[in-house]
């Protein structure tokens, strides 16, 4: 800490933003200070609109022209806020470096990763355009990108979505600045990939020992990477210190409440705890506390309602922005409710499944040429055997691209299977006419990922909802609008919302609007396909009580489709992982957490960040190789060998049945299956301390 | 690169060969037919017979097709009805005239619509955005023929700098005589392309400043003069250059009304004038040759998309 007695590398004090427009001003940062010194990672968290990323453009300079700052933020000896477009210009890319979220858009599609890397520092007069090429190969090699030279000439779309992000982290230190933004720098991306690129991330920043501001949404990640904590909530920081007493000793009510929403690889079966509401929109802040209308501690009282509460002391280094910070509890603290699990009915597992899936198979054809020849297979899913009883959730879980969308909406009937047995209550569905299908699929329905994409604009809720009895005819028969009503009631929606349109609710709304359409027909089966990957982390935890209580209610099956390890681990009865169009490992949700057997899980657990920064160092991580390969040229034998840290020469040559583990409810496709303790051979894995 | 504009070309050769099917049959798709459009009314059956066994007409369709397309594929696209002058050689007084003045109006255009597409998608909004929104509309809504005149009575009557009539002056001949002659109609043409050249690129400019990777350019401390005009730029070049290949493929015959106001001789009014005398193997010919151009242009405009984004392989 001794950092701390020297001259902070940015320093902002009392800023203020304000979007102007034709309507007032709307404030998306009320007096923000913060301060970051070198060699130190400050993390700032907060859902949609809590300022946190219009404050890292505040202090590049990068607002855009409808913005009006007040306040200082001073930078390297520069105060920006009275910066001109020059000075800002000049001061980017040397003294600030920036990363943003998505790789893919970040980089421009048009011009080689070499000249994107080095035209910053050449526009700054700091490199000669002949030393260009060699700078970029070096700064390619500076984030392990194998091959530098031949990268270097290589474009973006050539990059996988990992090495773009480590071309992106190599552009903003391209300069040395003293000063580093990571905007979400790896929401985008996979968790195995994630788990790369913020080790990378951390050991650039302790190489150049330069600042870093992390900004993101995920705990876990904060509770990996940084130092200090800052926590913002409606435009203003609500609590601020050192990571371990943040995580520990939280001293505002809604850091406890962030904490206590998080469904965790580590957590109990504990019922989550959202935070009632939705965050709130700049424009619309809730007068005195912007947090009191959500907040467990404020109990309605009137100087939360009527008093904006100051930063001030809870602790050594610690701030909270609450007038009642005493009254605080701990995270790990008894609920108000009982908090328990409403008991549910047990699965029976003894009579025959609803839905029961044998070595489904979806290929598609890869054409080329002028005459469009089948030049290949893209081999999305083969070979995925899995069973979901009545009243159950299976989670299926995987990286992008490994198949769990398309065994969906195979199951589903929405692509045709090339191969293998879909039985639905006791009938085999596989090749079912498209008359047949349709009655089939009354009893089987799909909740997508997207809430704004998937709701129709130009329909009110309530004809959203009223769809799918409409098109199966039974519209006045299941009781016409009396069950759309009933249909809002269950998803926790007031009736009296049904003829607004779908622009004006917020992304947990539109979800329990999907919802209840998934529901309208009285389905026995859900196949949910994301259902809260895109939303805040305190509308997640609403939308997944709501889940398990229409499961309770209805006795609903759910094939529960996610890459979120926690949440699947929290709503799950069994789960199923997937590797490249395959199940690689099977089994109940305990046994498949506390004892993984497959490397591919071993190692999609162990990158997965927890919130909990006590375990930093102590928690061993296996962060794999390379990136997932292209199913339509998977690798020989078993297809995660070039990532296995167990792989011999039988992995690269024999495909590994899928086959029950002794002593474990677990069947695994793995040659050496078999628990992580003890310790494997440390021939691949890179143990991270 | 070689390679790929070949390919391009040659996967091109069943589109011409469908389309002169469709060309050399519209002879027979029209009524009397060129035998009764050179024998007026009043021929005798032995005249007509006469007549068809010397145009080759009372052989099969098939040999008729075929001895059409080996003569076209040699050069011989047959000989006027009216002029008795041979097709190519009537095409060939127009055709560098046509392609002339489709060039120069494409450069008029661009030379007005980039900047007035740059200038407004900077400041979307504007009262510069406005008004020059306000002149796209002008441009496009102004009848050619109308702003032709207007252009004539304003250089060539009452200020007498440039010729009212424009004759086609090789620009190898003569740059400042060509200049003189084309300026006015390119003008003209050039005027109306800047509006939707203008309103395209406006389009994607605003479009592609919204791009994250303007805003890493931004941050790496690039000028602002180059992340519009290297940065965006160069994606917005995409859509952009399909409008242009096809307001140029447009010039090539579709330009009859401004080469009426200049009585320029392009291509545009020969193909009305045999339309208007029914000159079959001129129509053919014009057709044929408006068509093999049309597609030049467009395996151009693929390669420049190849060039500029390298998403696009040449394959």
């Amino acid at each position: 800490m001794s950092a701390r007695m020297a001259e902070p590398v940015l320093s902002v004090r009392a800023l203020e933003v304000a979007f102007v427009g034709s309507g007032r001003p709307v404030p998306a940062v009320r007096g923000v200070d913060l301060e970051v010194h070198a060699n130190e990672v400050l993390g700032i968290v907060g859902e949609s609109g809590s300022g946190k990323s219009v404050t890292s453009l505040a202090i590049s300079g990068l607002l855009p022209p409808t913005a009006r700052v007040r306040g200082s933020i001073r930078l390297g000896g520069v105060e920006i806020t009275e910066a001109d477009h020059e000075t800002l210009r000049r001061m980017r890319g040397v003294d600030v470096g920036m990363v943003f979220q998505d790789p893919t858009t970040t980089l421009n599609p048009v011009f080689t990763i070499g000249r994107q890397l080095t035209e910053g520092q050449i526009a700054h007069g700091r490199l000669r355009a002949d030393a260009a090429r060699t700078r970029a190969i070096e700064l390619l090699r500076e984030v392990d990108i194998p091959d530098p030279a031949g990268r270097v000439i290589q474009y973006p779309h050539q990059f996988s979505g990992g090495m773009r992000q480590r071309a992106v982290i190599a552009m903003a230190m391209a300069g040395h600045p003293r000063l580093i933004i990571a905007d979400e720098p790896t929401t985008a991306l996979d968790v195995t990939v994630q788990a790369q690129v913020l080790s990378l991330l951390a050991r650039r920043q302790a190489e150049t020992g330069a600042a870093v501001i992390l900004i993101t949404h995920d705990l876990g990640v904060i509770a990996e990477m940084a130092h200090r904590v800052a926590v913002m909530y409606g435009g203003r920081i609500v609590e601020s210190g050192p990571v371990e007493q943040i995580f520990a000793r939280p001293r505002h009510p809604y850091t406890v409440a962030l904490l206590r929403s998080l469904p965790r690889l580590d957590g109990g079966a504990a019922r989550l705890e959202p935070i009632p509401g939705q965050p709130p929109a700049p424009a619309n802040l809730p007068p005195g506390c912007a947090f009191h209308p959500r907040c467990a501690v404020a109990r309605d009282r009137a100087r939360c309602r009527g008093e904006e509460p100051a930063l001030r002391a809870a602790g050594p280094a610690h701030l909270s922005a609450c007038h009642f910070a005493e009254e605080v509890p701990a995270p790990s603290a008894p609920r108000a409710g009982d908090g328990a699990e409403p008991v549910r009915p047990a699965v029976r597992r003894d009579s025959e499944p609803l839905l029961t899936v044998e070595n489904l198979q979806v290929h598609f054809p890869i054409k080329a040429g002028i005459l469009r020849r089948r030049v290949g297979w893209l081999r999305a899913v083969d070979g995925v055997s899995l069973t979901v009883h009545e009243g159950e959730t299976v989670g299926l879980v995987g990286e992008s691209g490994c198949g769990k969308t398309t065994t969906g909406r195979a199951v589903m009937g929405l692509v045709k299977a090339t191969g293998g047995r879909i039985r639905f209550a006791g009938r085999d569905i596989t090749s079912l006419g498209r008359g047949a299908m349709r009655q089939v699929r009354r009893h089987m329905q799909y909740v997508f990922q997207d809430p704004f994409a998937s709701l129709n604009p130009i329909k009110s809720a309530g004809e959203i909802v009223a769809e799918p009895l409409r098109i199966h005819g039974l519209y006045d028969e299941m009781g016409g609008v009396g069950r759309i009503a009933r249909l809002f009631e269950m998803v926790g929606l007031s009736p009296s919302m049904m003829g607004r349109f779908p622009h004006e609710f917020s992304g947990g709304q539109k979800q329990r609007i999907g919802i209840a359409r998934a529901l309208a027909l009285e389905p026995r089966l859900l196949i949910l396909d994301e259902p809260v990957a895109s939303l805040d982390v305190s509308i997640q935890a609403q939308i997944i009580n709501l889940l398990q209580d229409l499961q309770r209610e209805l006795r609903l099956a759910y094939l529960f489709i996610a890459h979120d390890l926690s949440v699947v681990r929290h709503i799950s009865d069994r789960v199923a992982v997937m590797y490249l169009g395959r199940i690689v490992e099977e089994s109940e949700k305990q046994a498949l957490y506390a004892t993984p057997v497959h490397p591919y899980t071993q190692s999609l657990l162990s990158a997965v960040p927890v919130p909990d920064p006590t375990l930093r160092g102590v928690r061993r991580r296996i962060v794999l190789e390379g990136e997932i390969p292209n199913p339509a040229s998977p690798p020989a034998g078993c297809t995660f060998h070039p990532r296995c840290f167990r792989a011999s020469a039988r992995c690269s040559a024999e495909a590994p049945a899928f086959l029950p583990y002794p002593g474990l409810p677990t069947r695994a496709a793995c040659h050496h299956a078999g628990p992580l303790v003890p310790a494997p051979d440390a021939k691949h894995p890179q143990e991270v301390a | 690169m070689i390679g790929y504009i070949l390919r391009r070309l040659a996967q091109l050769l069943p589109v011409l060969l469908l389309a002169s099917v469709g060309i050399w049959a519209m002879v027979y798709a029209i009524p009397g037919g060129p035998v009764g459009m050179i024998l007026g009314e009043n021929a005798t059956p032995e005249q007509i017979a006469a007549l068809r066994a010397e145009l080759g007409l009372d052989r099969p369709v098939i040999v008729q097709y075929w001895a059409w397309l080996t003569n076209a594929l040699a050069g011989d696209l047959g000989v006027s009805l009216h002029s008795r002058q041979p097709v190519v050689s009537l095409i060939g007084e127009r055709l560098p005239a046509t392609i002339q003045l489709g060039l120069a109006a494409t450069v008029v255009g661009l030379l007005i619509g980039i900047p007035v597409a740059v200038a407004s998608a900077l400041m979307p909004g504007s009262w510069l955005d406005r008004a020059l929104s306000g002149w796209s509309a002008l441009a496009l809504g102004v009848p050619t023929f109308w702003l032709g005149i207007l252009l004539i009575l304003l250089f060539a009557v009452h200020l007498r700098w440039l010729p009212s009539a424009s004759g086609y002056v090789p620009f190898w001949e003569s740059p400042i005589e060509m200049l003189r002659n084309i300026l006015l109609p390119a003008l003209t043409l050039g005027i109306y392309v800047s509006g939707i050249f203008a309103r395209f690129l406006r389009a994607s400019l605003v479009a592609e400043l919204r791009a994250d990777y303007v805003r890493t350019a931004r941050s790496k401390g690039l000028p602002e003069r180059d992340v519009v005009g290297r940065h965006v730029m160069r994606n917005a070049m995409l859509p952009f250059v399909t409008i242009v290949g096809l307001m140029m493929a447009n010039f090539i015959g579709g330009t009859v009304v401004t080469e009426a106001v200049f009585t320029y001789p392009g291509l545009g009014r020969l193909l009305i004038t045999a339309i208007s005398t029914r000159d079959y193997p001129l129509i053919q010919g014009c057709i044929l040759v408006i068509l093999v151009i049309y597609i030049l242009i467009n395996v151009m405009v693929d390669v420049l998309y190849a060039y500029i984004d390298p998403r696009i392989e040449y394959a």
